[in-house]
């Protein structure tokens, strides 16, 4: 199948005339997911897709247009849709493709024994981590949800300037969502694992977190309002990375809509602190030979020992900047339907030394924080105001405590990336670009009643 | 968009395995976007988009696959895949199909197609223009408008058919406004289902002076207190607290898993009297109204509460039948790529008798919430996080200076229970909700509504 999207894109690739630059990405992805329910599948999904988006510039113009019928009508009516649309964009010095540049594959993206799995074996997966999350404590009452998912996809991109190259990549990954209850009161637990293929899916370890999780929030109160030492959980840190991510992006930066624009050089983190993409690290979801338009990947240091090095790049951010300005290799695609933009591979904080148990017992006494939200409201990348809703633990002598709910925590995201006294050796990539680890933080207000 | 006797080959290849019921679901997007940034028009982007999903029902189970070639093999196939899961002789059969006729109409007079590539960014130029002509602290104006035609095509094994052509208009403008170092943004985004003539109703000059307008007041602010305290929420926001922290608990897909804190509350006094809250997807023109849901049900209007008393759970058509509650046509999704799922359309706290005046006058010492972000819900426990993205301080009666940071935290019970003072005003505010991973467009409205004692989270130390 790789073939026929290599020839769809080399053949658009291939229409442009004098002028103009010419840009087709075609993606082709199978995927499958079982929710199992009460001993039962629930709901099973099949399905295949694919699609084209053609990006045509010329004379510093951009115009873009994506199609599902990838008929030879289709094609060629989304090309023409592409060429009117660049008539009434602006110019603008980032309206450039990228120069072609050789790239070198990248080993282990794509498993043959998931491109085989028996889908039996997908639903046989679902059903064991539904009962066993069940069966892990007697306090879980219900399974809110357990699922299996997996992806094959094929990426193929092609340009009037010689980009050219393809890969494919294969993703499997489960999670499960335990409720328990007592007292009338009802908590919740998530736990996730994600692997290249489901042999490498372990659910025992997500059936018993999930159900763990549940349990010990059982009985949270609203905790009194205190500055403490918080320790966010790994599942949590990647929400916090995320809204740093979008300032760290050099067309969020261009726009003066980042917090980080004029601090390059600047102290915005812990000293110690060194903040990673690595689009080449195979471990992690976002690893890919080149990107959303045919860059090779690279691993790019943002914050090292917590000074602010450089901004994550795609051909137009780079062009914009000019001079010396090279793209990261960072242009990244939502799906064929959206132009390039900026994001990260696969971000980090590098390791330390310390699991969860030890930044805990490092801290002595505050909250562990198990769950945020509000995120997407609560945070606002341009400004760094931060508030959001925080559940999880008090802990004492590095000893976890009473759980506690309805909590907030507030501060200004620099504030925070600065008060990060140890990153745990916890780190693990599940199903998004952004890795987590155990974060303790020296002090934060957590305002509760 | 495919023949009747296209369907029902499929439907009968999907029923072929045991299933009790089986549907066809296919559509074909066509939709423009074009985005203003940095004062010039960033991208124009045509999108054509189409596909069908096959999905086969036994019990609570279902079976779904989905292709975006819409060709008879390719649906034969996708319906072969969706059966593939049960291993059972066949048990029902496909009715003969009845085209179901819709009862409200979300009526179309500007065809978004038709409009011309540069009137859609004179649009967006008009737009950037005022909102920076409002003040000179308005740094970075973002501008975009889109539509969509979606052509939907939905059958059962049932006999039922429904064919809809739904088109979507939305306006947005994104502001953000700087003064000696602080950042503040504003946004306004109305959306209808209707064509090109929104701009009349919201033309572009109006929606970017009140982006600019909240950008440019937050500027002042000061970070806001934290405590318990009133909150008087503003016309259309008490809107969006209802739909995240009580709507979503009535969705029946949670309520039937007892995953909800409004499971069993059916009948049950939960706020005072004066309140009433629907769902209402009837509404004409409205950003979350259909003619049939995404299984083909007739667009209905459902009461949530009723004079305080928990009423109504919005179902699709499989929680429908599980928990033996009527079809409230509420069966949603994304795309031919997703399943339905309980969701809500346009989701109304009705207004009251209050003036809304009145009610800051009313409230010595508190809040006032001009407009929210987004919010986030735990549904087991109704509880919540919403972002105060314009607040402000209510001192001695009257709303005084603006404060940022600010989050409400509570439970959609505990809201609902404690909403004291309902204002005779109303405002939609529109947006796209999120649920396992699927955004549908949605109407949230309500009055300027008080909450006599809510926990406000912010950075500005004890109220």
């Amino acid at each position: 199948m790789t073939v026929e999207l290599d020839a769809i894109v080399e053949r658009l690739a291939a229409e442009a005339t004098g002028g103009e630059g010419v840009e087709a990405y075609a993606e082709l992805t199978t995927e499958t997911s079982v929710t199992a329910f009460q001993g039962e599948v629930e709901r099973l999904t099949s399905a295949s897709s694919s699609g084209v988006g053609v990006r045509v510039v010329s004379d510093g113009r951009l115009g873009y247009a994506y199609t599902a019928d990838l008929s030879d009508e289709g094609l060629r009516e989304c090309l023409a849709e592409a060429r009117a649309n660049l008539e009434v964009s602006g110019e603008d010095p980032g309206n450039v493709l990228p120069d072609a540049a050789a790239y070198e594959a990248l080993d282990g993206l794509f498993d043959t024994r998931q491109a085989e799995a028996d889908p039996e074996r997908k639903v046989a997966l679902a059903l064991d981590l539904e009962a066993r999350t069940r069966a892990a404590d007697p306090k879980v009452t219900q399974v809110e949800s357990a699922r299996y998912g997996d992806v094959v996809g094929e990426v193929a991109v092609a340009s009037s300037i010689g980009v050219a190259g393809s890969f494919a990549v294969t993703h499997a990954w489960c999670f499960s969502v335990a409720l328990a209850t007592e007292d009338g009161q009802s908590q919740m637990g998530y736990a996730i694992d994600a692997a290249r293929a489901l042999d490498d899916l372990d659910i025992g370890p997500v059936a018993r977190e999930a159900a763990d999780r549940a349990v010990r929030m059982l009985g949270a109160t609203k905790p009194p309002t205190r500055t403490v030492p918080v320790v966010f959980d790994r599942m949590v840190a990647p929400s916090l990375l995320g809204v740093l991510l979008t300032g760290l992006s050099a067309e969020e930066v261009q726009k003066r809509r980042s917090l980080f624009a004029d601090r390059l050089g600047e102290r915005v983190g812990a000293s110690g602190l060194r903040l990673v993409d690595d689009g080449r690290l195979v471990a992690g979801p976002g690893a890919a030979p080149f990107d959303g338009e045919g860059v090779p990947t690279r691993r790019t240091v943002l914050i090292d020992d917590g000074v602010l090095q450089c901004f994550l790049h795609n051909t137009a951010t780079a062009a914009r900047d000019g001079g010396d300005a090279r793209s990261t290799g960072n242009a990244r695609r939502g799906s064929f339907k959206s132009t390039p933009g900026v994001s990260a591979h696969n971000l980090f904080l590098e390791p330390g030394d310390l699991d969860q148990a030890g930044l805990l017992a490092r801290a002595g006494e505050g909250l562990l924080v198990q769950d945020v939200s509000g995120v997407h409201s609560g945070a606002n990348p341009i400004t760094g105001d931060f508030s959001v809703g925080v559940s999880g633990l008090l802990f004492r002598d590095g000893q976890l405590a009473e759980p506690v709910r309805e909590a907030t925590v507030a501060a200004h995201l620099l504030d925070i990336l600065k008060g990060i006294e140890a990153v745990g050796s916890d780190l693990r990539f599940t199903t998004g670009s952004i890795g987590g680890s155990s974060l303790l933080i020296g002090e934060m207000t957590v305002a509760g009643a | 968009m495919l023949e009747d006797a296209v369907v029902r080959k499929v439907l009968g290849a999907a029923l072929a395995t045991g299933g009790e019921w089986a549907e066809v679901y296919a559509e074909d997007r066509l939709s423009h976007n074009i985005r203003l940034e940095d004062r010039r028009v960033e991208e124009l982007v045509t999108g054509r988009d189409r596909g069908a999903g096959v999905r086969v029902v036994k019990g609570t189970a279902s079976a779904y696959a989905y292709t975006n070639r819409l060709d008879t093999e390719a649906l034969l196939e996708a319906a072969r895949v969706a059966a593939a899961a049960l291993r059972e002789p066949p048990a029902a059969e496909v009715r003969d199909l009845r085209r179901r006729q819709p009862e409200v109409r979300h009526p179309v007079a500007v065809d978004p197609a038709g409009v011309q590539r540069t009137t859609l960014a004179e649009l967006v130029h008009r737009a950037d223009d005022a909102a920076r002509g409002y003040d000179p602290a308005v740094a970075q104006v973002t501008a975009g408008y889109g539509d969509v035609r979606q052509q939907v095509l939905i059958a059962n094994s049932d006999g039922f058919s429904t064919l809809e052509d739904r088109v979507r208009t939305r306006f947005v403008v994104q502001v953000v406004a700087v003064r000696d170092g602080v950042v503040q943004t504003g946004f306004d985004g109305p959306g209808r289902s209707m064509g090109f003539e929104l701009l009349d109703e919201f033309p572009p000059e109006e929606v970017a002076r009140r982006a600019a307008e909240r950008a440019v007041a937050m500027l002042d602010s000061k970070p806001a207190p934290a405590g318990q305290m009133p909150v008087v929420i503003a016309s259309g926001n008490g809107g969006v607290l209802f739909h995240e922290s009580s709507g979503h608990g009535m969705e029946a897909d949670l309520i039937a898993k007892e995953a909800s804190v409004y499971t069993g509350k059916q009948g049950k006094q939960i706020g005072d009297e004066r309140f009433n809250g629907v769902d209402d997807a009837t509404v004409e023109g409205a950003w979350g109204s259909f003619a049939f849901d995404d299984e083909g049900t007739p667009a209905q209007r459902t009461v949530l509460f009723e004079a305080g008393v928990c009423t109504d759970y919005l179902t699709d058509l499989i929680r429908a039948r599980q928990l033996g509650l009527p079809a409230s046509g509420n069966g949603r999704r994304q795309s031919y790529a997703e399943v339905p799922i309980p969701r809500m359309t346009n989701t109304y706290v009705l207004p009251g008798d209050d003036d809304p005046e009145e009610i800051i006058r009313q409230t010595p010492r508190g809040l006032y919430a001009k407009s929210l972000g987004g919010g986030q819900v735990n549904p087991v426990t109704g509880e919540f996080v919403f972002g105060v993205v314009e607040g402000y301080l209510i001192e001695n009666g009257e709303v005084t200076s603006p404060v940022r940071g600010a989050n409400l935290v509570g439970d959609g019970p505990s809201v609902v229970a404690s909403v004291d003072a309902l204002g005779n005003d109303f405002t939609v505010k529109e947006g796209i909700c999120g649920k396992e991973g699927q955004g549908v467009p949605v109407g949230n409205g309500a009055p300027t509504m008080r909450i006599s004692q809510m926990t406000v989270g912010g950075t500005g130390g004890p109220a």
